[in-house]
């Protein structure tokens, strides 16, 4: 009913959809599974009409159609509930579910409030809430706006003759076992009105919700697998299998850390959120990653070793000292370098010179009475360009004309000439070509040699444990197991992705 | 050359076209004397603008400093007759501390810097009326000429205020170009996220833009008040308007980040020249800030980078 044909999306750099073929019975529960990066959230967009594909044809009940947008989409049946949730907080339920197509209640130009909450009680049915319409969005619950939002979609009903396929972006992502019961029970119920497509990093919960999988990895659809064929350990394998090449990652550069000297120690630390109990040590010369789905609580851990979150309970000590009282420049003073993953955000500044931004963590130190020892900064960037082979004209090419690979060099040599033993990376090889990745697992090993502590939220599985000493894994804010990482005795994915999933 | 690389050279090719364009329609208009006379002229609006560039570099604005001057010189007035020219440090400390309570209360209490200003101008132009009582006050001329004669001067075909200008346009270029202030105010006018990123104290240099803009609004009020021998609560209104319009013709745009205080001293030029080409266009005074209002909207609208702002409010 719902098919996609060979659909291809590109953008710079990124093949993102390669060749996707798609479809969705009526009726049918389809799951959509796979890592980061693999190109889940761009079938999603070209499905609900958000990106317009490069190539191949989109067909609704056999017919050839194009969407200029999502309301177009909408029109033909296609709704989105979303993982970030769309309602307006100081809208009414009912004013949240026909936001756009108010028309059918208005008469010279005013809203007819008894027709619209009579419609909206009927939407509101289709999903069981019993709630007055004429309710504020803000003072619902999380799953009460979850099902709002399905509500919202379901109206479409009414509005269009064909069939309606509902896409669910992570949609239990922050609900209870409770309110994830009571919603896969609704789908199931629901299904005589709509195909839906089900995305979640929850592989459990795809197997118990869908007739079919597809599974993705690289932008291709490697596999798909029926509701009886599934198998969790295997659709994990076609996830990630890729195989992983030793020399990529620099393993046989990897050295033993020293255990005698604790950079970092969290003990029993909670954070603001969901993150809980967090102990950890980081040693010197040692690489920890994280390892955790999305909101999980990885950056969090990061952002508090860097002052930037302040924790609720427990101690985080630094180099021996507590951290009460850290913040930013605290932390850049004892030695803390952060790289963040918005690079073009909070990695460098565009606008400045390679060496106003490599200068920019530590200019006390280069300058005198306020004045900035001009010379002295550009030869400083002058020799992490050479050593770093930063392709860069000179030390006065602005850095938001550099690659992504050469930013975040730049980055990274902000923090390594101004001596910061504490590295906090953020999915720092994200958006970089091959080449450029492999430069920067050459900066991690480098910085291990010199005695550097790095913590690391690492892009893909396979690069945490490639590059790791320590591997911890982190779900739901708490940390479920820690695995020693040395060669040899790498942990395996499946062995990691049963305490994160 | 495409309009990217073009965009840089707008303001002084701007002056130029404009400069020429009067000159043709009066060559009197082109006579040293003459030139340099509109520059004089200009000065205390100048040095407005050159405060209100450090507020604009960062992507804040400050509305206070019109306010400011009009206070400064009631103040200026009321006092130089007991401090002498221990006024004109009075001055400069009370702008700078006002300016530092806006960038306190924008910082701190995260009040975008637009209404801050406003209402720390409503203080000042409050204060002003309470101070004269609502009425001109005047400078003792012969103490005038003894304490601040020199600022009002000429020195050969030059008037004295073009020097003190440049010197504070040499100071101010210094700071934004040499020091460690000048470099964090770039970096938060660029990416403040990223400069908070690298452990820039990015609130205590945003006050001190603050505080920097309010004592140049000072300075500004102070020459005012020694080219009129007094002050008035009133009498630098029409100031801002124009003062805004320097910066941003100059070349700084509202998101801050690039530009500066060269871009002001050009924008300040072209300011000069557009109000006397009314003149000799013969559109009278109480029409110049419609003229002003639109070329203000113009040189938002052309110099603004779209896609740094996600909605406009």
């Amino acid at each position: 009913m719902y098919e996609l044909k060979s659909v291809d999306k590109k953008f710079p750099g990124v093949h993102a959809l390669k060749s996707v073929d798609f479809h969705v019975n009526r009726g049918e529960i389809v799951g959509l599974v796979g890592e980061n990066g693999a190109g889940k959230s761009t079938l999603m967009k070209v499905i609900y009409g958000a990106y317009q594909p490069d190539a191949g044809t989109i067909m609704i009940g056999g017919k050839a159609v194009r969407f200029a947008g999502p309301r177009q989409a909408m029109e033909q049946g296609i709704g989105m509930v979303f993982q970030e949730q769309s309602l307006i907080a100081n809208l009414t339920i009912m004013e949240n579910i026909f936001l756009g197509y108010e028309a059918q209640f208005q008469r010279w130009g005013v809203i007819n409030w008894i027709a619209m909450a009579a419609a909206a009680r009927k939407q509101l049915a289709k999903v069981k809430l019993d709630i007055d319409p004429a309710t504020i969005t803000s003072r619902l619950s999380f799953a009460q706006r979850q099902l709002v939002e399905l509500a919202k979609v379901l109206a479409l009903e009414e509005r269009i003759d064909g069939d309606l396929v509902i896409l669910l972006d992570e949609p239990t992502s922050v609900l209870s076992k409770d309110e994830v019961t009571l919603l896969f029970k609704l789908v199931r119920e629901l299904t005589s009105r709509a195909s839906f497509i089900f995305v979640s990093h929850r592989m459990d919960e795809v197997l118990d919700l869908s007739d079919r999988i597809y599974v993705m990895k690289d932008g291709a659809v490697v596999d798909v697998v029926t509701r009886e064929a599934a198998r969790i350990g295997t659709i994990q394998q076609k996830m990630v299998g890729r195989s992983v090449d030793k020399q990529y990652y620099r393993e046989q550069r990897q050295k033993p850390f020293d255990p005698g000297r604790v950079l970092v120690e969290f003990d029993k630390v909670s954070l603001p959120g969901r993150v809980r109990d967090i102990s950890l040590r980081l040693h010197a010369g040692e690489v920890l990653c994280l390892v955790g789905t999305e909101g999980a609580g990885r950056e969090s851990i990061l952002r508090a070793t860097f002052g930037m979150l302040t924790p609720v309970a427990g101690t985080v000590t630094i180099k021996g000292k507590s951290s009460v009282g850290l913040n930013q420049p605290r932390a850049v003073a004892r030695g803390v370098g952060y790289v963040p993953r918005e690079r073009k955000v909070e990695g460098i500044v565009a606008g400045m010179t390679v060496y106003e931004n490599m200068t920019l963590s530590q200019m006390g130190r280069y300058s005198s009475g306020g004045v900035l020892r001009v010379g002295q900064e550009r030869a400083l960037a002058r020799d992490w360009i050479a050593r770093l082979s930063i392709k860069a004209h000179s030390e006065f090419a602005d850095c938001g004309n550099l690659s992504g690979g050469n930013q975040q060099k730049v980055v990274l040599a902000k923090w390594r000439s101004g001596g910061s033993d504490i590295m906090l990376l953020d999915h720092p090889t994200r958006g970089l070509d091959i080449g450029a990745k492999e430069d920067v697992y050459e900066m991690i090993r480098d910085m291990s040699d010199d005695g550097v502590g790095v913590v690391l939220v690492a892009d893909t599985l396979e690069e945490a444990i490639g590059l790791s000493h320590t591997i911890i894994a982190v779900k739901d804010g708490q940390i479920r197991k820690q695995f020693d990482s040395t060669p040899g005795h790498k942990p395996s994915l499946v062995e990691l992705l049963q305490y994160m999933i | 050359m495409n309009f990217q690389r073009l965009k840089p050279h707008f303001p002084w090719i701007t002056l130029m076209i404009l400069t020429s364009c009067v000159g043709v329609y009066d060559p009197n208009f082109l006579r040293p004397a003459n030139l340099l006379a509109l520059a004089g002229d200009i000065v205390p609006l100048f040095i407005m603008a050159l405060g209100l560039t450090f507020a604009i570099f960062i992507g804040g604005i400050d509305l206070s400093a019109q306010s400011m001057a009009n206070m400064i010189t009631v103040v200026a007035s009321v006092y130089l007759a007991s401090l002498g020219v221990g006024v004109a440090v009075l001055c400069i400390l009370v702008g700078a501390l006002l300016g530092t309570v806006s960038g306190y209360v924008t910082t701190r209490l995260k009040v975008p810097s637009f209404i801050t200003t406003l209402a720390v101008g409503g203080v000042c132009l409050s204060a002003a009326q309470w101070l004269s009582g609502n009425r001109a006050v005047n400078m003792d001329a012969t103490q005038r000429d003894a304490v601040f004669g020199w600022m009002i001067g000429r020195t050969g075909i030059v008037p004295n205020e073009l020097f003190i200008a440049a010197g504070l346009l040499a100071i101010c270029l210094f700071v934004e170009r040499r020091t460690v202030l000048g470099r964090a105010l770039k970096a938060i006018g660029a990416g403040e996220l990223a400069a908070a990123a690298s452990g820039v104290r990015v609130a205590r240099y945003k006050i001190a833009a603050f505080a920097i803009s309010g004592g140049l609004a000072a300075v500004a009020g102070l020459l005012f008040a020694v080219k009129l021998s007094g002050g008035a609560p009133s009498i630098a209104n029409g100031f801002l308007l124009p003062a805004i319009v320097a910066v941003l013709v100059g070349g700084t745009p509202l998101t801050g980040g690039v530009g500066g205080v060269l871009n002001t001293a050009i924008g300040t030029l072209i300011v000069a020249v557009i109000r006397a080409s009314m003149l000799y266009y013969g559109i009278a005074a109480t029409q110049q800030q419609m003229v002003f209002g639109v070329v203000l909207i113009l040189a938002i609208a052309l110099s603004i980078d779209r896609s740094k702002l996600r909605t406009v409010k």
